[in-house]
């Protein structure tokens, strides 16, 4: 110890001479740029997932319905409120928020006497945060949950355009579960899919690659899964949560893979089905569709006696007849149907109820019937020159296809409509081009731009990888027939669709026009029912608008109490609402008749 | 890492070794020897510093896992004893004689597993836990949350919903 | 009724198991509690002392006052989950739990860290030395009764914190680091205002440093106080500035280069005394170092690139079966997660190494016989213990 320790202290003394450091007016103070402070939601862009209060480590967030956000498709109505007694602002809530919506204002300081007051739902109750520029938000570069799909394995268009193999290859077990790991089990989907089929449970069966759980989760709703992971319309993926900010999960092929893995010899044993007790009840199924297959599992399965009519030689439906085999292979359909009817179910074919067998008939001899006839009538433009014999109807060309009947296939062809069907059977005469000619020269055009194409947007890549051309937003004037022959299809850009009133009613551009050369012709602007059978009891229905049956909306009978309806003749056209028809229509006909 | 994992098989009953990093190995030993083997440890082998010793329970096998950590400040390199011992009797060769710090480490073990070390000093006094008298709270089959929900009260008036339960009751309530 | 025998020899009889026999009916001996609430007291704890006189006969120390069971909690959540609770087992400085939980679980899960995220974990978890450094001294002097030490580094503690909350958004829990990387790069302008925040530190170490080592008060009260014997770091676990007083060049950064501090230049702090002075010089060093650290690191930050590596859905993220151990070097010594899995998407045990444990416990109920009592604040100041890691 020296003199020089007793002295140094003293050299404190110079902060007399320092400004003070205190800050005077300390609630003038503002939280940093990225400060983690009260919570601020952008209402309308939350969906209410609830993958928020899934991450709170807490339990601070509860998911509260409010006043004036609608419970829609694709947003729950809910909102997440936050227990600031609990809340730890770690933000682990705004990295997950699946629509980037859940975010950190950089307020801080906020008093009230009353404890109740900070438990809130931001952005719906007032505060003066809610407009603040400032506070964390996540920053660009990551993701706690990876929002890229896992890509679907498809054959090269060099592969495919002259095959009807099946395209797309499915997932293998490590791709499945790297996709199924993505979702975030919110449920959103299953309001939205028709079927309302429970999509994170068997998401999370095939990561915790349980199959057989799959399997059986699949089955409560859906009887067709090898068709539904194939060809459904995937209504779920556009509502799903991931797909705000990424890639929507590919539930479809989730489903696709599930059943794909599950032998068909081991459905019985799995799903519990080896005995099931007749109940002594019969019931009649026109159709051997989606619709009809779907009501006749479900009624088999409460031990119904049950008997489809069938027009065709074979069961499917518009499935098997209307879609191509590269995206529906036969034999996965004959997966689902045959494990349908091994549980007991009988099926006529080459029966068409109204012709071979009245519909009066069937009503006496069973205790229901269920209708599900389809949309098979082809629909024509109507234009000059459309009645030539060398103008095909889209539908009649695809069922010929696959009962293997020759069909024409000229050098040109142009296609007239812009949805999936219309994809099909440019994808299909693409095909048989190649085989016959060895080259494509299909073009396809519709009203609609290229933006509001009806058909899925895969669909018509897909259908330019295979070299077919799509020329979309021209609307058709007329068929140019010389000699007998038909030389090309006359179109005029189309302005708009529809009028003022939302009614069809396509304006044109008549001094923007085109001419597509062609040999033949085929029309693909959608599908009418025919619904003749009905014709002796028709006064017995109702009938709504397009001359759709009505029937109550939950148990699908119609005013005939005996005769349900559904399928593509109700709602629709896809097979999904097919599907959940068939199982709602089954549910009804079991109530009626318990009543009974 | 290696030579000395054989050197030691040569001594004690070594098993499931585990190279988890260049400087971390695990080496499983049973309990008679594993004491002898953590000696020889410190006194042969250059790994005198005690970091942790620990337990891990393994309801499941019925098996508590003990951990003892040791560092050798030489080389640089971490050897992790396990040794797994009886659920039921859980009881444990003290060695409070070799690191004064373990005598701490074996009161925590006893209050939050009961693993009993016959012979610590002061193993039965309280170490965190003054007052307590329910079962070793560490213990997996010892429910946190439930203890918490019967001992205190939640929060008044909080409820929260299940989306697609909520999409169900409001957009088809019939069912699917 | 206190009795004054004629026996005043200094020392308690022993029982044969080398226990002391107290009998404060004895008037001989006293028995006070030092805490839990003690201004003297680092953090919760209190120490049972059995004095004779003012001199300290045998000393128990008792923790638990802030026991959440931490370890427990984070067996229910999973691995994200256990991120925003980590932090809370040493709040003085969170990011080393932050650290090791993140690395433990990394290294098991098998996941690569971007470059940058290293970078700006390396220049967290040197904020959060120097901000806790700052607050310690403020600790020790005061423990000294020197209170005005204890404002300036408060200030210049406040001027990190607002730095940490420039990167983090938060001011004491950081929670930058989850499993995976950061959470984000340095804000822009972030250089300018961290260089003159070190600055403006440095000015304050250069008044620590004559005001409290250049001081005579402080010197006759801490030199020679708390001795810690080399051998004795072995025997108890001592790690950090405890064991370099002692002259035992004990540091993870050099011993076990995690992070980037293979690439960083800077020298471990030692001192040779081994009492309470030189070991707070040797913090004060350590101090100098870490400013130089971080002028380093920031020089080198990479401003933009990946900052965190592709982790899966965090909200089932399930880690296969295995066990490992990251230390790393925290003020006080090697801190260190053991983190076991069982292949669910939950951690089946987490068991948190704080250097307190064995400094606070073991070593403190040795070093404090003999002690007078007002020096046990400033013995316990000089180990820098935490009870919160005692207790997890």
């Amino acid at each position: 110890m020296s003199f020089k320790d007793v002295l140094m202290p003293f050299t404190a003394w110079k902060n007399l001479f320092i400004e003070p450091v205190t800050i005077k007016k300390p609630d003038q103070i503002q939280g940093a740029s990225r400060y983690r402070g009260f919570h601020k939601n952008e209402v309308d862009v939350c969906i209410g997932c609830g993958t928020c209060e899934e991450i709170c480590q807490n339990a601070a967030i509860d998911m509260m319905p409010v006043e004036g956000i609608e419970t829609k498709d694709g947003d729950s109505g809910l909102r997440p409120m936050i227990d600031y007694g609990r809340c730890c602002w770690c933000a682990l809530c705004v990295d997950i928020c699946t629509t980037n919506s859940l975010t950190l204002s950089n307020s801080f300081k906020w008093n009230s006497t009353d404890p109740d007051d900070f438990r809130f739902i931001p952005g719906v109750d007032e505060k003066y945060w809610n407009n603040d520029k400032l506070g964390y938000v996540k920053a660009d570069g990551y993701d706690l949950n990876p929002v890229e799909r896992v890509e679907m394995g498809e054959l090269h268009p060099e592969e495919r355009d002259r095959s009807f193999v099946e395209m797309v290859t499915g997932y293998s077990r490590e791709q499945a579960q790297k996709e199924a790991d993505r979702c975030v089990e919110c449920g959103i989907c299953t309001a939205t899919c028709p079927a309302h089929m429970g999509i994170p449970a068997y998401i999370k069966a095939v990561r915790e690659d349980d199959m057989e759980e799959g399997l059986r989760i699949l089955y409560e709703t859906n009887p067709l899964p090898e068709i539904c992971g194939r060809i459904c319309t995937h209504k779920c993926e556009t509502v799903c949560a991931i797909n705000h900010k990424g890639d929507p999960l590919s539930i479809r092929w989730l489903k696709r893979y599930i059943a794909d893995q599950v032998p068909s010899d081991k459905y019985k044993e799995i799903l519990g089905t080896d005995k099931i007790e007749g109940n002594g009840k019969k019931v009649a199924i026109i159709g051997a569709g989606p619709a009809g297959l779907s009501a006749a599992h479900y009624l088999a399965l409460m031990g119904y006696s049950v008997k489809i009519y069938e027009t065709l030689k074979g069961p499917g439906g518009m499935v098997r007849y209307g879609i191509p085999e590269y995206r529906m292979p036969y034999d996965q359909i004959d997966k689902d149907i045959d494990y349908i009817l091994s549980l007991g179910v009988e099926v006529q074919y080459n029966t068409k109820v109204g012709e071979d067998i009245q519909l009066e008939e069937l009503g006496k001899d069973y205790d229901a019937v269920f209708s599900a006839t389809g949309l098979h009538l082809g629909r024509s433009t109507g234009i000059e020159g459309s009645d030539h014999d060398k103008v095909y109807q889209s539908i009649e060309l695809l069922r010929k296809v696959t009962l293997e009947e020759e069909i024409d296939v000229a050098e040109k062809i142009v296609v007239i409509g812009g949805g999936n069907v219309a994809m099909d059977i440019t994808r299909t005469l693409a095909r048989l081009q190649n085989k016959k000619y060895g080259k494509v020269n299909v073009l396809t055009t519709c009203l609609e731009s290229e933006e509001a194409m009806p058909a899925d947007e895969e669909e018509v890549i897909e259908a330019r990888e295979e070299k077919a051309v799509i020329d979309p937003g021209w609307g058709p004037q007329k068929i140019e027939i010389e000699d007998g022959k038909i030389k090309g299809l006359h179109v005029n850009k189309c302005l708009a669709i529809f009028d003022e009133e939302g009614r069809f009613n396509p304006k044109f551009d008549n001094d923007n026009k085109k001419f597509f050369e062609a040999d033949m012709i085929v029309e693909s602007i959608g599908q009418g029912m025919d619904i003749s059978y009905t014709e002796k009891i028709k006064d017995q229905l109702e009938f709504g608008a397009r001359g759709r049956i009505i029937v109550d909306k939950k148990s699908f009978q119609s005013k005939l109490p005996w005769l349900f309806v559904g399928g593509d003749i109700i709602e629709g056209p896809d097979v999904i609402h097919g599907i959940a028809n068939g199982h709602k229509a089954a549910v009804g006909i079991d109530t009626y008749l318990k009543d009974k | 890492m290696k030579e000395l994992i054989e050197r030691l098989g040569t001594k004690f009953p070594v098993n499931e070794t585990v190279f988890q990093r260049d400087n971390l190995t695990f080496i499983t030993t049973d309990k008679i020897h594993a004491i002898e083997l953590i000696t020889h440890l410190r006194d042969y082998e250059g790994f005198s510093h005690l970091v942790i010793i620990t337990a891990v329970d393994w309801i499941e096998e019925g098996l508590f896992q003990l951990t003892y950590l040791l560092n050798n400040p030489k080389l640089k390199v971490d050897m992790g004893v396990r040794v797994m011992i009886d659920r039921k009797e859980a009881t444990m060769t003290s060695s409070h004689h070799l690191w004064a710090a373990v005598a701490t480490y074996q009161r925590e073990l006893y209050e939050m597993f009961g693993i009993f070390f016959p012979g610590s000093p002061r193993i039965k006094e309280p170490f965190i836990l003054e007052g307590w008298d329910g079962p070793p709270p560490y213990r997996r089959d010892f429910d946190t949350k439930k203890y918490a929900e019967d001992t205190y009260f939640p929060r008044p008036g909080r409820e929260t919903h299940d989306p697609a339960e909520h999409m169900k009751e409001k957009m088809y309530p019939e069912g699917s | 009724m206190l009795k004054f025998e004629n026996d005043r020899s200094k020392y308690p009889e022993k029982n044969a198991d080398g226990t002391n026999i107290i009998d404060l009916e004895s008037g001989k001996f006293l028995k006070i509690w030092q805490g839990p609430i003690h201004p003297g007291m680092t953090g919760n704890m209190s120490l049972e002392l059995i004095i004779q006189g003012d001199e300290i006969m045998e000393c128990k120390t008792h923790v638990g006052y802030l026991h959440r069971g931490f370890e427990k909690l984070m067996e229910r959540r999973r691995f994200i989950q256990c991120f925003p609770i980590c932090v809370r087992i040493a709040v003085p400085e969170p990011d080393f739990n932050e650290y090791c939980l993140a690395a433990t679980i990394e290294e098991l899960a098998g996941i690569e860290v971007p470059d940058a995220a290293e970078w700006m974990r390396t220049l967290l978890l040197e904020m959060a030395r120097l901000q806790s450094y700052l607050a310690w001294i403020g600790g020790q002097a005061g423990a000294f009764g020197m209170g005005i030490i204890g404002q300036w580094t408060i200030w210049a503690r406040d001027l990190v914190l607002d730095r940490f909350e420039e990167i983090s958004g938060g001011r004491i829990y950081h929670m930058h680091m989850p499993p995976g990387g950061v959470r984000s790069l340095l804000p822009y302008g972030f250089e300018g205002r961290m260089k003159d925040t070190l600055d403006k530190v440095s000015q304050i170490m250069v008044d620590v440093e004559r005001v409290m080592f250049n001081n005579s008060v402080f010197k006759k009260r801490s030199v020679g106080l708390g001795y810690i014997d080399p051998l004795w770091v072995e025997e108890y676990g001592i790690t950090g500035p405890n064991a370099r007083g002692a002259g035992i060049p004990k540091d993870v950064r050099k011993d076990y280069p995690y992070l980037k501090y293979g690439e960083l230049d800077f020298e471990v702090s030692l001192g040779t005394d081994s009492d309470a002075f030189t070991r707070a010089d040797v913090r004060r060093r350590d101090i100098l170092t870490t400013i130089d650290l971080i002028r380093q690191i920031v020089e080198r930050v990479p401003k933009n690139g990946e900052f965190m590596a592709e982790v899966p859905n965090v909200l089932h993220w399930k880690i296969p079966k295995g066990e490992t151990y990251i230390r790393s070097e925290c003020t006080r010594g090697e801190y260190g997660y053991y983190t076991v899995t069982d292949g669910s998407g939950y951690p089946r045990r987490i068991n948190v190494r704080g250097p307190s444990y064995t400094h606070a416990i073991a070593l403190m109920e040795r070093m404090a016989i003999n002690l007078n009592i007002s020096d046990t604040a400033g013995v316990m100041s000089s180990l820098h213990t935490y009870p919160p890691e005692v207790e997890r």
